[in-house]
């Protein structure tokens, strides 16, 4: 049996049986508390290893996280076992009396625990003393087991979830704990929808632990929930407005994606698929189908926010993509840990959400759109396989895009190029090019390649100068900017680039993007690393050449590259020539 | 030591729903028969307004969905109205091998026994049941579908409580916990409730073991 503490010299069997009531009362307290305030959820200090477990919270084989101050405070007050523990959950909540609005307190639900011990003293039992005390623990540990489980089963959780959620707070409530002793003990007003609920009792000779729980099994009156979305509902042929989902990708049915990687978001930003209840949680994906289509509009708006912020592509585009990444992967951390075990790690700080949109931006761009400062984007190419991956971009954009079955992704990837907003038309088409592309390019770390693709090669020759997404007005400036902005360019464009063209699996496609990102050089770094992480990319053709005067969009990395080269050529070439003749030339 | 068995309230599902459901269900009992030390994880479900715990072990968690996945997969072949789920804790112990005995030896110490009821799509030729109740008479269908959503709802709330009723109840027949096991090994199979498959799975299982009365896993 594991003890979590080091029982020096208790040879005493009541000694361990009188350890075992004694850290039941604190256990007990923390998961009650922690389920219903708030404040006092440690949640944010658990860690995924259990290495650095203190011995005390491996009492019980419950591992629940740091116990906050004031829970100790608690305990530290509760010093006589014999004494039983009362917990009151209560609600504050806004009454209206005579006009005046004023709160009063409501106890929604009462958790006693308490050790009886028999004034008779029970006769000793048949069983080992020496394994006695490892049948009560275990018994205890069932206990335990069930009284968390309920926890999360009566009205309550949902009552302190809804108040949790910032966004959803109603003014004016509050739920608040009280734990008292036995002779502090009020009786609440015991209505009819107050329920009783007794857990079995654990026999822990000379006495017994017991725990039950009184609670108001209806907490409507409240009006706690009139706030809330509607209850998830299954909206099989859910395609959105163009407002809220510019792009739309529906990912096949029964796929199912972990889309838990991205709820370790920094910046408070939502993540992009959700449930109503903003907490950090994990949630039982089904498929990529079945959503709630609430969160979607709730979520959408905020990506709009977002993705503003980006604004166009002015001389901002810099800071501006900088900040694409933290509603997709944290800032300055790895994500490997809280990411879901498809997600391979991803790398902070890219941006991989623009992606999508700019493949989808070029293909509509290349066939509808003319925009008079911007050329149509070359399609994808199928021969960015042939490049080398390049930065870890950050796979949870792909697959979050790949996962949100709203789109909410695709609308803030959108989003981002606000002058593009109109490229919803074909969502379904997206998805498709989208999904094509994950599965299409092998290594498609420089996706925006400028040679025929597959499917549109006559996009890709008729316009060379392509505009793309990631166009950015000073991309004409020193190599080094321009190396900057390749760098994120090629990050982003890699992957839209290598997006679409024709239906593969969507695990051969996701298993392209994570090679690609896992090969990827990162986003921030000299330009000494961009070249040595240049120097590996095979270039698609000189076709690039003729673009070098013109930094429009809809580059592949390799064409960037292959410029950024070029201009190191030529300046090379022209500090030597100046040397010599004196007169610039064109490298090829 | 006797074999517990608790039979849990039968559900009346949809097909998309079983997932969810089943997922709740087997994470909890589990939950409460995994007495190593563990994380507790909270799963909050997307159909019904139900947070259910999880042990937190990622071996577990496969288990259960490979099981559930496989149970879809048998659904979709027998259409059968009723079926049973049954989730079995063990202890393994070994025993001589003899002829006909294998050598390691399964005690079923509890049995959990879960009813679903898979209601067969209506009037629909895709075996989708919401595609077609959402083409169909939107107003009554969907009208209809949120009131049996509801009910199972909390039909599943009520599971969940005789769940923890029964953890409660009977704890004498668990078995020691050993150092270093997380949680009590288990089985998942699902015998057809239908007369002309239940003697097929009974062959099967006498030709699996021998003889020996075990479960198929």
């Amino acid at each position: 049996m594991d003890f979590p503490e080091n029982l020096p010299s208790l040879s005493s069997d009541m000694g361990r049986l009188e350890q075992i009531v004694s850290h039941f009362f604190p256990k007990a307290l923390h998961i009650v508390l922690d389920s219903r305030i708030p404040s006092l959820q440690s949640r944010a200090l658990r860690s995924r290893s259990s290495s650095n477990v203190k011995k005390s919270d491996k009492w019980f084989n419950l591992i629940m996280g740091d116990r906050p101050a004031a829970l100790e405070k608690l305990h530290s007050w509760h010093r006589n076992i014999l004494d039983s523990m009362i917990i009151d959950i209560i609600l504050i909540h806004p009454t209206d009396d005579d006009h005046r609005s004023s709160s009063s307190e409501t106890v929604i639900e009462r958790w006693v625990v308490q050790y009886e011990n028999p004034l008779i003293m029970s006769p000793q039992t048949t069983s080992d003393p020496t394994t006695r005390y490892q049948k009560v623990y275990k018994k205890a540990i069932i206990l335990l087991r069930s009284l968390h489980a309920q926890t999360r089963l009566l009205p309550a959780y949902r009552a302190s979830r809804q108040l949790t959620s910032s966004s959803l707070a109603p003014s004016g409530y509050e739920m608040v704990y009280k734990v008292s002793s036995f002779s502090d003990v009020f009786s609440p007003p015991v209505t009819e929808t107050m329920k009783e609920f007794r857990f079995s009792p654990v026999e822990v000779p000379p006495g017994r632990l017991c725990a039950s729980v009184t609670y108001r099994s209806d907490l409507s009156d409240f009006n706690l929930g009139a706030h809330i979305t509607l209850p998830p509902r299954i909206i099989a042929d859910y395609v959105g407005s163009p407002a809220t989902d510019p792009m739309r990708f529906f990912p096949s049915p029964g796929q199912s994606f972990e889309a838990t990687s991205f709820q370790g978001r920094a910046g408070g930003r939502p993540p992009l698929m959700t449930t109503t209840s903003a907490t950090d949680r994990p949630h039982s994906w089904t498929s990529g189908f079945h959503r709630p289509p609430t969160p979607n509009q709730s979520f959408s708006p905020d990506f709009l926010h977002w993705s503003r912020t980006d604004g166009g592509y002015g001389g901002d585009s810099h800071h501006h993509y900088h900040q694409l990444s933290p509603p997709f992967s944290p800032s300055g951390s790895p994500r490997g840990s809280n990411s879901s075990p498809r997600i391979i790690n991803v790398r902070p700080g890219t941006a991989p959400v623009t992606i999508p949109s700019s493949a989808t931006f070029n293909r509509y761009v290349s066939s509808n759109f003319s925009e008079p400062s911007r050329n149509p984007l070359p399609p994808f190419s199928p021969k960015s396989t042939r490049r080398s991956p390049s930065s870890q971009d950050s796979l949870s954009g792909i697959a979050l895009y790949k996962s949100s079955r709203s789109g909410e992704s695709p609308s803030g990837l959108m989003n981002h190029y606000p002058g593009h907003n109109k490229l919803t038309k074909d969502s379904k088409y997206d998805s498709g090019r989208f999904s094509g592309l994950l599965s299409s390019s092998g290594s498609p770390r420089f996706g925006f390649s400028r040679s025929p693709s597959r499917l549109s090669s006559q996009d890709d020759l008729d316009d060379p100068d392509c505009s793309c997404p990631f166009d950015f007005d000073d991309v004409d400036d020193s190599g080094l900017q321009y190396s900057q902005s390749l760098d994120r360019r090629k990050t982003s464009s890699s992957i839209s680039q290598s997006l679409p063209i024709g239906r593969k699996s969507q695990d051969a496609a996701v298993g392209v993007l994570v090679q690609m990102l896992k090969t990827a050089p990162p986003l921030r770094q000299d330009s000494s690393t961009y070249m040595a992480s240049m120097s590996g990319v095979q270039r698609e053709g000189s076709s690039v050449s003729g673009t070098e005067s013109e930094f429009s969009m809809a580059r592949s990395t390799s064409d960037a590259l292959e410029e950024l080269r070029n201009y190191k050529q030529l300046k090379d070439l022209l500090l030597s020539k100046s040397k010599n003749v004196g007169g610039a030339t064109r490298v090829h | 030591m006797n074999c517990e068995a608790c039979h849990l309230k039968e559900l009346e599902v949809e097909s998309f729903e079983i997932r969810e459901v089943l997922r709740c269900i087997l994470h909890t009992i589990v939950f409460h028969r995994a007495l190593g030390l563990i994380r507790p994880k909270d799963i909050d479900l997307e159909l019904f307004d139900i947070t259910y715990v999880q042990c937190g072990e990622i071996e577990v968690e496969k288990k259960i969905d490979d099981k559930i996945e496989q149970f879809i997969t048998w659904i979709d072949k027998h259409p059968n109205k009723k079926s049973q789920i049954c989730l079995s804790f063990y202890e393994v112990k070994t025993k001589q091998p003899s002829w006909f005995t294998n050598k390691i030896e399964r005690l079923y110490w509890e049995q959990w026994f879960i009813n679903l009821n898979v209601l067969q799509p209506t009037k629909s030729p895709t075996g989708k049941s919401q595609h077609s109740k959402l083409v169909m008479d939107p107003g009554e269908e969907s009208e209809e579908r949120s009131s049996r959503r509801t009910l199972l709802e909390q039909s599943l709330q009520e599971v969940l409580f005789q769940i923890i009723k029964f953890v409660n109840e009977k704890k004498d027949h668990v078995p020691p916990i050993n150092d270093g096991v997380i949680y009590c090994p288990f089985e998942i199979t699902f015998p057809s409730s239908s007369d002309s498959t239940f003697g097929m799975d009974m062959i099967k299982r006498m030709l699996h073991s021998g003889g020996h009365p075990s479960m198929l896993s």
